[in-house]
């Protein structure tokens, strides 16, 4: 009998496994993108089921803890709310799991994303981990998460470490969250046993180095006019600097694919789209459901999203000089780069000038701030955003969705809204 | 449901049987943004610093001469100003709050000082920072944990914002005015905890509501007089019958709840509130600043991070944070607990489902009770206290 916990990863394991099937059989412009990334995940959760069948440590951890020391470190691990995103985002059990969401005594003001979390948590539908790594950045929801996680029944015996973020990103801030991260090696070594070897840390992130060069450059081309990308291409370099491949060279030749693919379009004067009407700025990260918007964007309206926030990263690279540069340097990454940490933590002139640089760089027509649910720092910064684009002399539009659930705000409405938006701006 | 009346100046004036004039100054001073004590301060030349959350070392404040004042929005109407910088899914503390401060309400204030408390009041500062001519705007970061590598951080953060009063006032705060400081509100602590003793008696001559205003005025006047003004009080209470005419005793739980008139509609129903885990109430006093520490600065920071009670916005520390609550539980003998939150507050959303959990689980009675900053649900929380009191059959 299979273990509950390790159904869903599983399933997701062989549906990884047909979908690669799948496009190596359906060859298509993009295939040599979508295999590798798909290819990443199926053997991400090959290894998880290894891992927890063999008995060997597996860490439950998230985005934005230095990734680069598990992979050093030879740790297995995986982000316990990508389960939202399963089916390749297509989510097969959204709907059962949001219902399941529902029936938990949580207030459904949350964050939806970190209630399912604590729901998969409860419902023991993730691998039961050896050790978790927290994440107490960049929200209060996460960090309430966390706690209440620490005290679930499935899970309150399994030790937990959080690196604690401070709310500056100064060089003390980044000495300070350099510490955690050395505390948190201290803590993984405890619990599973491996430790870290400087030198193959240096191996790990002199890839992932090349990597955020390469992403610069595919970003930078995004500024062509017509873009060469469109919004899927964010997700890929998140992915393969943070949860896949971290420190693989094979996700470094993701990224040569995927540079040499704008530089071919950009140099033949070729878009996304043939027809580019609208660049559009789309400041948070993507539903779950924007297979269902995006593509009715570039169709209906030419609207292409030339940036959003997981793909706008300021891109440190990490001094491997000795051991203090390399944990100064990757403190410095995830305390001030990571995807919605950079826009969320800190004082609001982080994301203003963010904002302010992506318009003028990218040539943005307009702003869209999606204003997840569980996004608060963001609505208490809507008055700020509204100024900064007036400012700019960009449209802005907030809608007022939720990221996980599409039953708050349908696509549909959201496409209703987006036309008026773009119609009463002229835009399109 | 009405829980004061208007004296002749139209001064709001919290129902009591309590008929000291202590008392009377302290539940005007929480009744009302701007006290009496808070303008003779100002017209004897003072100045006053706003600061949001119980986590600020306020000694600090007044160790610069300035009147620690904590940020409320007490006697707010609505949001129409601050609507168009947050969101209708932001907490309504911070929107009432900064809705008064764009009205005006806080521009006698020399300054306010915030800290990364929550996703809501952090937002305040960068708000705050764009909109209104306050000179002295400030935020601090506090971690998000209680170990001694915190302390040393949030350590820092003192010593900041001391040599930031200090270059804005033009002055020094040496080392024995702090230490006088942290006397002197120690001092208010163990008056507070006097306070609370007294409703540990079967009969406790204070109510919830009226403890409640008295906690508040702490946080909104001069020490010195305060501490006078509730020694005097303590001194009535130890005369006094107290009350038996209840149906159970309650611990009230959650985040920022400064208004009596809440706390008066539980009453009403026949719940006492006999203690608290409140940041306006026993999270603020619960235990002392080391005047014995090596320096005032680190005794401060290791107060203020690790040593007070803590909150669901501090990670790491439920276990510590729950079994205060079950001693007070025991010493309080308390029937049932309240564990309210501001809707939209994701840190108290969570604690909530761990707390009903681990009460369940040891047979303590629990009503999980969201609200809005200013009292608006009063007949739904009428209704649920008075089931909630039922169903422990009282």
């Amino acid at each position: 009998m299979v273990d509950k916990g390790l159904e869903r990863t599983i399933a997701e394991r062989d549906h990884f496994e047909f979908l690669l099937k799948f496009l190596e059989e359906s060859p298509s412009e993009t295939s040599h993108l979508l295999i590798p990334l798909v290819r990443a995940n199926l053997e991400h959760y090959k290894d998880t089921v290894r891992c927890i069948e063999e008995g060997k440590p597996v860490i439950a951890s998230y985005f934005s803890n230095a990734p680069e020391i598990f992979t050093a470190m030879d740790i297995h691990w995986y982000c316990p709310v990508a389960a939202a995103f399963a089916g390749a985002g297509a989510n097969p059990y959204l709907m059962n799991d949001l219902e399941g969401t529902d029936k938990l005594a949580v207030s459904s003001d949350i964050c939806t994303l970190l209630r399912m979390a604590m729901y998969y948590t409860e419902a023991g539908l993730l691998p039961r981990p050896t050790a978790i790594v927290g994440m107490i950045i960049p929200c209060d929801g996460i960090v309430a998460l966390h706690e209440a996680s620490r005290r679930s029944k499935q899970w309150r015996d399994i030790p937990m470490f959080a690196p604690d973020p401070p709310y500056f990103t100064d060089e003390r801030s980044i000495d300070y969250f350099a510490q955690e991260l050395r505390r948190m090696v201290d803590f993984l070594t405890e619990h599973t046993g491996q430790k870290l070897d400087i030198g193959r840390l240096r191996e790990v992130v002199e890839v992932t180095n090349e990597q955020y060069k390469l992403w610069q450059e595919i970003n930078e081309l995004r500024r062509a006019v017509p873009c060469p990308f469109n919004w899927g291409v964010g997700g890929g370099p998140f992915a393969l600097t943070q949860n896949r491949w971290v420190g693989d060279s094979r996700g470094l030749e993701w990224f040569e694919a995927a540079l040499a693919d704008s530089e071919k379009r950009v140099k033949a004067g070729k878009g996304w789209l043939e027809n580019e009407r609208i660049r559009l700025l789309w400041f948070d990260v993507h539903p779950t459901w924007f297979f269902d918007l995006a593509p009715w964007l570039e169709e209906e309206w030419g609207a292409v999203i030339v940036m959003d926030m997981f793909s706008y990263c300021p891109y440190t690279l990490v001094d491997t000089l000795n051991e203090e540069t390399m944990f100064h340097d990757l403190a410095k990454r995830n305390l001030m780069d990571t995807t919605m940490v950079r826009q969320a933590v800190g004082v609001a002139d982080n994301f203003a000038s963010d904002i302010v640089r992506i318009v003028k760089d990218y040539k943005i027509d307009c702003v869209v701030w999606p204003a997840h649910m569980g996004h608060k720092d963001g609505a208490a910064s809507v008055g700020i955003m509204r100024e900064v684009c007036r400012d700019l002399g960009v449209p802005f539009l907030s809608i007022g969705i939720d990221t996980f659930d599409p039953r708050y705000t349908t696509p549909d409405e959201v496409k209703n809204r987006m036309s008026q938006f773009f119609t009463a701006m002229g835009l399109g | 449901m009405s829980l004061s009346h208007r004296d002749t100046k139209g001064t709001r004036i919290l129902e009591s049987k309590i008929q000291s004039k202590a008392f009377q100054e302290l539940s005007q001073a929480a009744e009302t943004l701007v006290n009496p004590e808070i303008k003779r301060w100002r017209e004897q030349g003072g100045k006053v610093l706003g600061y949001f959350c119980s986590a600020m070392p306020e000694e600090l404040i007044t160790a610069a001469g300035l009147l620690p004042f904590r940020m409320r929005a007490t006697g707010s109407t609505g949001t129409d100003l601050s609507d168009t910088y947050f969101s209708s899914i932001n907490c309504s503390f911070p929107r009432h709050c900064f809705n008064i401060a764009l009205q005006g309400g806080f521009d006698s204030f020399e300054g306010v000082v915030c800290i990364n408390s929550c996703d809501n009041i952090r937002r305040i500062y960068d708000n705050w920072k764009r909109q209104l001519p306050t000179t002295l705007v400030h935020i601090m970061s506090l971690p998000r944990k209680t170990g001694k590598p915190q302390v040393e951080w949030f350590r820092d953060e003192v010593a900041n914002l001391k040599l930031l009063l200090e270059k804005h006032l033009n002055m020094k705060i040496p080392d024995e005015r702090l230490w006088d400081a942290i006397a002197l509100h120690n001092e208010t602590r163990r008056l507070q905890r006097k306070l609370y003793d007294f409703r540990k008696l079967d009969n406790p001559p204070i109510t919830g509501t009226e403890a409640l205003a008295v906690i508040v005025a702490g946080t909104a006047m001069p020490k010195e007089r305060y501490n006078q003004l509730l020694t005097e009080l303590l001194d009535e209470l130890g005369k006094s019958a107290g009350n038996t005419d209840y149906r159970a005793r309650l611990l009230l739980m959650g985040g920022i709840l400064d208004d009596p008139a809440y706390v008066k509609v539980i009453e009403d129903q026949g719940g006492l509130v006999v203690t608290d885990s409140l940041c306006f109430g026993s999270r603020l006093f619960w235990n002392d600043i080391n005047e014995r520490a090596s320096d005032p600065i680190t005794a401060l920071a290791q107060y203020y991070v690790a040593d007070r009670p803590s909150c669901p916005r501090m990670f790491g520390d439920y276990e510590r944070r729950i079994g205060l609550v079950r001693e007070m539980i025991r010493d309080f003998k308390v029937d049932g607990v309240i564990v309210e939150r501001l809707a939209f507050c994701d840190h108290w959303g969570f604690e909530q489902f761990t707390i009903e959990n681990d009460f369940q689980d040891d047979n303590i009675p629990c009503l999980i009770m969201d609200r809005e900053y200013i009292l608006s649900g009063a007949g739904q929380l009428r209704t649920r206290v008075q089931a909630f009191l039922e169903t422990m059959g009282r």
